[in-house]
């Protein structure tokens, strides 16, 4: 572990938040793989914290054990002070507050960009449909495409499908954002447009582990970067301290690949 | 104005014989007219051959009677031809209908098990499917036909509940709901409560749009439904007046002048034409006005023309018949609504007729009274179903594995549980990509219960069978066969497609 331990506290302003996300020597196999060796590592309320690394290092399996879309096998995970267990009614508990964006945005191709949105509300939390699609027209507002409300998936650009997405899951008023590689299935024109809508959300205080290659965005939000390498969490910092010295060699050696 | 063009743009025509819409045009109406030529002549050539042969070509066997049993359906003592093969018919469509609705179900069941978590389950499904559809539908028939024939013999006692329900080697006797004099009123009373039950549906869905409470719409819907059958059960005489709104009809069709029909039916072919050319000029109009014709278009709106007027013909000349025939079937067909539904039929909707078993001669049966199943019926049944439902179980499997991966994650991660993303994201998309090879799977089932013939079930080709051999008319018999298969088939082709073309996933 480097200068900087995972457990500790980046930023200065996140100092009296509450723990998050808490996960504790979390181990996953995938047969005699191990794509995750004890990963531990906290991440308070209101931060953002980005995960970076080569590819095959774990990153996106560790954020997808955090909603259980993947089962750790050994270790414990926290959610907002939820053990994620195999209890059911903890899983459903966890999913509802954890919100997720996805590498292949995963729009439901049959319904409509507002019915994607209004799905879970309605379905889930219960809401009259009305209230429900007021919220989700204010939401493609906020990702900046309100005229798509009525479209279908297929009739959008990558870069439109993927806000959709991001309002989908906003639409559950999570606590918690997780992004799988929101912007790598993106044609570079499209990067920016959802990257800024990430910004947006960064800023309004809502709690958010990425995982990316998008270091400008790193740079720009990030409260810590994680970089991970191996299935293990090899070092944790500010983006300062990562773009002027990074301390371990692989580190090192990944920033100079990616720069 | 604009200037006039350079020299060069000018759109000078092309002489005819190279002028790719005339030759375009001009060789499709020679191929037509070729290809209807050589039909001509060789439907000609073949009636003076089967002529020559004294191959009977007529259908004059509909209409005496054929004096032939058959074994099962609504009419196993028909008088005539006809009436032999309709019941026949109705044998098929039963068989057909009953068969996919349970192979469905049952290929969903062992689909789904197929894809289970559960070893066992998994496991089973998949010796079904890989035995039963490799073994012969045909086989398979016989077997079953083999198994239900080693039953008792049946008795006055057989049982196992006797005057209630038996099993035999005769096959199986319920008790049978049947229509009564009051049904027809009571149906009117039924559908006013499906009217109220859509209401009722359409209420509960805004409430529960607007609130977000669950309101069981279909749920209440079914009990209006319910409610209203109930009440129609004791008030549905009151409702014997539609009788005469349907007496009128026909007594107004009836009195309606042959020629002016006629005339009606030769302008509807006109209209029809015109209908369409104005249509046509429509599409083809920009905002601006009319736009350019091409030659292609000039040609389409002859040939409609020309079809509208050969239409007109056809049936002032040819075919003056056919008004008569519409006034006769159509007041006919109303004089019948009107005697079913008139008044003075008070009784009871339904009635139940117990089982009998009846001994005429020699042998104990079955008498007509129950609700018979033919161990033939159940051979064919078990056969085509267990058959076509091992293939509807791998089109469910793969139609579930074809929706990606990321729709269940991403249904996951919304926090829907299992069942509902299920049901709103899962199988809607599946749906789409199981509806074809499901619609060719009826379709097979349909045609496939035409096997029937090998354990004497009397469906439409067994009874034709006899039919032919007794009055030996091959020809017209299989030429029914192959009309009645092929309006089944479009049918269910037809309603496949209704669905197919509903679901489709908007792109672009």
């Amino acid at each position: 572990m480097s200068t900087d331990d995972a457990t500790t506290v980046a930023n200065d302003r996140l100092v009296d938040r509450e723990d998050m996300i808490v996960c504790v020597d979390v181990d996953k196999w995938y047969g005699d793989f191990q794509a995750l060796n004890g990963v531990t590592a906290t991440i308070k309320e209101g931060e953002v914290a980005v995960v970076c690394g080569p590819s095959g290092s774990g990153k996106s399996t560790w954020i997808r054990c955090i909603n259980r879309l993947e089962v750790h096998q050994a270790g414990d995970i926290f959610v907002d002070g939820i053990e994620l267990s195999n209890d059911l009614r903890n899983i459903e508990k966890i999913r509802s507050e954890v919100g997720m964006v996805f590498q292949q945005f995963n729009l439901f191709p049959h319904l409509t960009v507002l019915d994607n949105i209004t799905l879970a509300p309605i379905w889930v939390r219960k809401k009259p449909r009305a209230e429900a699609e007021t919220a989700a027209r204010a939401l493609l507002d906020r990702v900046g495409i309100p005229e798509q409300a009525e479209k279908f998936p297929g009739q959008l650009s990558g870069g439109q499908q993927q806000r959709v997405a991001i309002a989908r899951s906003l639409a559950m008023e999570p606590r918690v954002m997780l992004f799988d590689e929101p912007t790598s299935a993106l044609d570079p024109e499209m990067i920016k447009e959802v990257l800024d809508v990430m910004k947006e959300l960064a800023r309004s205080g809502i709690t958010m582990m990425v995982v990316t290659h998008e270091m400008g965005f790193a740079r720009e939000v990030a409260d810590r970067i994680i970089f991970m390498e191996g299935g293990e969490i090899v070092e944790v910092g500010t983006p300062e301290h990562f773009f002027t010295n990074p301390t371990e060699d692989r580190t090192k050696l990944f920033m100079s690949q990616i720069l | 104005m604009a200037s006039n063009p350079p020299p060069s743009m000018h759109h000078e025509r092309p002489p005819l014989y190279r002028d790719v819409t005339v030759v375009k045009w001009v060789v499709q109406v020679i191929a037509l007219l070729m290809v209807l030529g050589t039909l001509w002549f060789l439907a000609g050539q073949a009636g003076d051959n089967l002529r020559a042969s004294n191959v009977p070509t007529d259908y004059d066997f509909l209409s005496v009677n054929p004096g032939i049993d058959l074994s099962s359906g609504i009419d196993t003592d028909p008088d005539t031809g006809g009436r032999a093969l309709w019941v026949g018919m109705v044998n098929t469509l039963r068989m057909a209908a009953a068969g996919i609705v349970v192979a469905t179900l049952f290929g969903l069941l062992v689909g789904l098990s197929r894809l289970s978590n559960n070893w066992l389950l998994r496991k089973l499904g998949s010796v079904y499917v890989e035995s039963l559809r490799n073994v012969p539908l045909l086989v398979q028939i016989l077997f079953y036909g083999a198994v239900f024939a080693s039953l008792d013999r049946v008795t006055k006692d057989v049982g196992p509940i006797n005057g209630w329900f038996h099993i035999s080697n005769k096959g199986l006797s319920m008790p049978r709901v049947h229509i009564a004099d009051g049904f027809y009123q009571w149906v009117v009373v039924l559908i006013i409560g499906l009217v109220f039950a859509n209401l009722m549906r359409k209420r509960r869905n805004a409430q529960q749009d607007a609130t977000g409470a669950e309101t069981y719409p279909l749920l209440s819907a079914f009990g209006v439904v319910v409610f209203f059958a109930i009440v129609g059960w004791f008030i549905h005489p009151i409702f014997g007046f539609i009788g005469n709104i349907f007496d009128g009809a026909a007594s107004a069709i009836s009195a309606l002048p042959e020629n002016v029909l006629q005339l009606l039916i030769a302008g509807g072919s006109l209209g029809a034409a015109a209908y369409w050319i104005r249509g046509f000029l429509n599409s083809r109009r920009t905002p601006a006005g009319l736009a350019r014709l091409t030659d292609d278009d000039y040609f389409r709106m002859i040939f409609a023309a020309a079809g509208g007027l050969l239409g007109a013909l056809f049936f002032l000349v040819l075919w003056p018949g056919l008004s008569s025939w519409f006034i006769n079937s159509g007041s006919d067909f109303f004089e019948v609504l009107g005697n079913k539904f008139g008044g003075g039929r008070s009784g009871r909707p339904v009635d139940v007729a117990l089982p009998e078993i009846v001994q005429s001669g020699k042998f104990p049966n079955y008498g007509p009274s129950g609700l018979n199943f033919s161990i033939g019926f159940a051979a064919v049944f078990f056969g085509v179903v267990f058959y076509t439902a091992a293939f509807i179980a791998e089109i469910v499997r793969g139609g579930i594995l074809a929706v990606p991966k990321g729709q269940t994650e991403a249904a996951a991660a919304l926090g829907l549980r299992r069942s509902t993303a299920l049901r709103r994201v899962i199988i809607p998309q599946a749906a789409r990509v199981m509806l074809p090879p499901l619609g060719n799977q009826y379709l097979n089932l349909t045609k496939n219960t035409s096997l029937a013939i090998a354990v004497g079930y009397s469906d439409i080709v067994q009874v034709g069978q006899t039919v032919y051999n007794q009055t030996g008319k091959t020809l017209p018999v299989v030429s029914i066969w192959m009309f009645f298969y092929l309006s089944c088939s479009l049918s269910i082709s037809v309603i496949v497609n209704f669905f197919n073309v509903r679901m489709r996933i908007v792109e672009r």
